[in-house]
């Protein structure tokens, strides 16, 4: 357990003049639970390094000024000392864990201390049973969820007991399950051990509740301390830059409110004491009018999935029975749980995989007679992640090298793609050197420049912060209004609801429920967004931010209007 | 690495030392022996460990493809072999070769060096399927340090980079790069984006694993080991026979019992050179025996 005391740190990276942290100052006390937040490229990550001695330690670079832990500074300390006392833990999983077997991997760290057998048993035994890990000990790692590994690469750093506990975006690459899980494990950590914890995370609504400060960091300094007092109330958010709110008490800020509730329940009280008796009675978007069904029946079948089934030869049926149809102008997202055969869907579309019994048939033509190549013309396919798609020296490059593929004629559409997603001042950079957000919008115009009728997308917004996602729903809608239809997978609710027109549940490799989002998500207690909840039983028919917004603004202008009704 | 398979019998619940030194030692036998009858002395226990295994039916398959080894090993050496004296076949000038003389020492050698081979053949296969990958490398990793977690971390990301491979094969056949069709020129040509894109990935997360080893305190000081296999007397019974079966294979050696002359005549046996091949094989079937007890008595299996 740990003071962290920070005076002056600048931090310049190897051969680069501009520092990455720009003279920091900061104090962090025992026990506290600090959440950073910032656009990316604003030093969070740097921070945390140059806490944990990493760099200079790993990077190199130059530090100036001070950190230090307890009063003594870590300049001083040896590389076996400080890992002992601050411990780091990274975005991706894959990408920490050393050994095979998941007992080893735990042992690592203590192993690398030099520590006694009898030690080492005890803690793998204290760490595997707190974490709920023991019935994977001896498990191969391969085999793990993304969620256990990164339990395993949580344990391996608790077991060297860090009195300060850094976690940088540590439920980035993970489904909403195992986000909630792990954040209640680190919560657990802090409360019962007085654990020091500093995390990154850019999805606040997850964890802000946890935390007793926020520092939101910019351009290497940062720019706001907020203290969150009682961690259930949203003071500090008035303080915040609009940007970093979650939706729900975003909504509130736009609508002008002052007091922002953090929780959908503390946002219910705020209306239910505005408007007690307006229950049930406001309605936005009333059912769709005759005209609008009959235009959505004559449109072009693009997709026409019949009688799908699907079997993996390892692990068996994915998909079971799959009726399910895409119309030119379709946006739909498809929410389920891990394995309930939505990747296993996408596939089948693009021609990945080919259908087992039934069949699917792409404009007309069915999926098994048509490469996969050909294919490729029509239906465009955006995997999670970005990195899967770049290795041209530019982005030009990039974009033309899918146009040589598909022969596609050099008719200034890639200058077009390029300038439409906003990438003409990177169409000489190197795409791997651009930040997530621009490499994803390479990779789609990679995709997208052969003009498809149709877009798939899985996990788009995996790792993303509010910005970004919001960007690339703009981006969604505005490539469905030119007029291709898009189908994309995730696990996010709130995007899937802002940016999507029709939902498609599935479970156990079924759909199980499809249509509009407003049939399909306002009712629903676990795959709803927070908005809905919010106004549920309250207005009808409100799903996405604007339709909140108005929705609140309605309903005080109202109150206003009857308070002066009734003192007239 | 994947073919590793648990199974519920003594042969996988041995500690991977005993293990190890018990397919060590049968390597070093089957090398040291030339005498055919020490020889198939040795792939019978081999054989008799591996059914107490349970893994007959990977070794039948082993055996498959070896027999066309054998068949070439022998035809090879009766072809070209010269210094048998027993000639039983006597064929017609044939160009390269010169006249083709076929003698029972030439047969009899090849076939003698076959058995070596299918002794060696079957230890490997023991060692494949029967040998926790994890285990073995657990066990080296004590003697040497930096090597050995170089070895265990490419084993364990190999399965990573298979997915990729495939992952990233699949999104770039949707990008229109042609993987299926085509010469094999051309498809040699169209994997190179997947073979950038593969390496570029391994850097960038070789870099990331540093880091988070660095910041595990990897290199900060002498390592110590994390032990996690347990001793039983199974595994001091094993370990002291199959030493035993050791110095006697080595003894035979020195004495020259276990050494066969071939040519230019076939050697006399002596039945007595024998003792030393029943004592070898007595010894090597102890796992085989254990097993079969462990099987047939619960008592002996919470004794040992």
């Amino acid at each position: 357990m740990a003071d962290i005391k920070i005076q002056d740190l600048s931090y310049y990276y190897p051969d680069t003049i501009k520092p990455a942290l720009n003279r920091i100052n900061l104090d962090i006390f025992e026990g506290q639970f600090v959440l950073i937040v910032g656009n990316s490229g604003s030093g969070k990550s740097t921070l945390l390094r140059t806490i944990s001695g990493l760099a200079p330690g790993f990077y190199n670079g130059t530090l100036q000024g001070k950190i230090s832990l307890d009063g003594k500074e870590i300049a001083q300390m040896s590389h076996h000392q400080l890992v002992q006392e601050v411990g780091i833990v990274f975005q991706n999983p894959e990408s920490q864990l050393v050994m095979m077997n998941v007992e080893q991997e735990i042992a690592f760290g203590l192993e690398n201390l030099g520590l006694p057998d009898k030690l080492m048993k005890r803690r793998v035994m204290e760490m595997s049973s707190s974490l709920g890990l023991s019935p994977h000990l001896d498990s191969n790692v391969a085999e793990l969820s993304g969620g256990q590994k990164q339990k395993v690469a949580l344990a391996g750093v608790l077991a060297m007991h860090p009195g300060v506990l850094l976690l940088d975006e540590p439920t980035s690459q993970l489904d909403p399950v195992a986000a909630e899980e792990l954040l209640n494990i680190i919560r657990r950590l802090n409360e019962d051990n007085g654990t020091t914890i500093i995390m990154i995370e850019q999805r606040l609504e997850r964890c802000c509740h946890l935390a007793d400060r926020i520092l939101v960091m910019d351009n290497g300094g940062i720019s706001a301390d907020l203290k969150a007092g009682n961690r259930s109330s949203g003071i500090w958010m008035q303080k915040a830059p609009v940007s970093y709110l979650p939706p729900l008490p975003r909504l509130f800020a736009r609508a002008g409110f002052k007091d922002l509730p953090l929780t959908v329940k503390q946002g219910r009280q705020f209306i239910n004491s505005y408007i007690p008796e307006t229950r049930g009675q406001n309605s936005f978007n009333s059912a769709l009018d005759p005209v609008a069904i009959s235009e959505i029946d004559s449109r072009e079948n693009l997709v026409d999935i019949q009688n799908l089934w699907f079997t993996y030869p390892n692990t068996g049926e994915a998909l079971k029975n799959v009726n399910l149809k895409i119309r030119e102008g379709d946006f739909i997202a498809v929410l389920g749980e891990n394995g309930a055969g939505k990747t296993t869907l996408l596939k089948n579309i693009n021609g990945l995989l080919k259908p087992n019994r039934g069949s699917i048939k792409v404009a007309g033509k069915d999926t098994r007679e048509l490469p996969i190549e050909d294919m490729a013309r029509s239906v465009a396919y955006l995997s999670q992640d970005p990195n899967d798609y770049l290795f041209m020296p530019s982005v030009r490059e990039e974009i033309q090298f899918t146009m040589k593929n598909l022969d596609l004629s050099e008719d200034g559409y890639g200058d077009e793609i390029i300038n439409r997603f906003n990438l003409e001042p990177y169409s000489q950079c190197n795409p791997r050197d651009l930040s997530t957000g621009e490499r994803q919008r390479v990779a789609l115009a990679t995709v997208l420049v052969s003009k498809p009728r149709l877009l798939l997308l899985d996990e788009p917004t995996r790792g993303f912060d509010y910005q970004l996602k919001e960007e690339l729903g703009k981006l969604l809608l505005e490539i469905n209004r030119q007029g291709t239809a898009v189908m994309m997978v995730t696990h996010d609710v709130d995007f899937a609801a802002e940016y999507a027109r029709d939902i498609c549940l599935m479970f156990d490799g079924g759909i199980i429920e499809q249509g509009s989002k407003y049939d399909v998500l306002q009712h629903s207690t676990f795959y709803s967004p927070q908005i809905a909840k919010l106004f549920n039983d309250i207005v009808d028919d409100v799903i996405t931010v604007n339709e909140g917004v108005k929705a609140l603004l309605g309903l005080t202008t109202s109150i206003k209007s009857k308070e002066i009704v009734t003192a007239l | 690495m994947l073919t590793y398979n648990s199974k519920d019998n003594l042969i996988f619940k041995l500690h991977p030392f005993t293990q190890m030194t018990f397919i060590g030692i049968v390597f070093i036998l089957a090398l040291v022996f030339s005498h055919p009858i020490y020889l198939l002395v040795l792939l019978m226990s081999v054989w008799v460990v591996i059914a107490a295994a349970g893994n007959l039916a990977e070794w039948k398959g082993y055996m498959k493809f070896s027999i066309v080894m054998v068949l070439f090993i022998v035809a090879i050496n009766t072809l070209f072999a010269r210094a048998g004296t027993t000639i039983i076949y006597r064929g017609p000038e044939i160009p390269l070769i010169g006249s083709l003389e076929i003698s029972l020492e030439a047969i009899a050698y090849g076939l003698g060096m076959s058995v070596r081979l299918l002794v060696i053949i079957s230890i490997f296969c023991l060692y494949t399927y029967a040998v926790n990958p994890d285990k073995a490398l657990r066990l080296f990793s004590k003697m040497g340090g930096k090597s050995v977690l170089a070895i265990t971390l490419s084993v364990r990301l190999f399965p990573l980079m298979m997915k990729d491979f495939q992952r990233i094969s699949g999104i770039q056949r949707c990008r229109g790069v042609k993987l299926a069709t085509g010469s094999w020129w051309e498809r040699a040509r169209n994997s190179i984006p997947i073979i950038s894109i593969m390496l570029l990935s391994c850097m960038e997360r070789s870099l990331q694993l540093a880091e988070s080893m660095y910041a595990r305190g990897y290199g900060s000081g002498p390592r110590s080991c994390y032990e996690k296999d347990l001793w039983r007397p199974r595994d001091y019974i094993i370990l002291i026979l199959t030493t035993i079966a050791m110095a006697v294979g080595i003894w035979s050696a020195v004495k020259g019992w276990s050494a066969f002359s071939y040519y230019p005549v076939l050697e006399q046996v002596d039945p007595l050179e024998l003792i030393g091949a029943a004592i070898t094989a007595l010894a090597l079937l102890v796992p085989a025996i254990l097993n079969w007890g462990w099987m047939k008595w619960p008592i002996l299996k919470s004794r040992i």
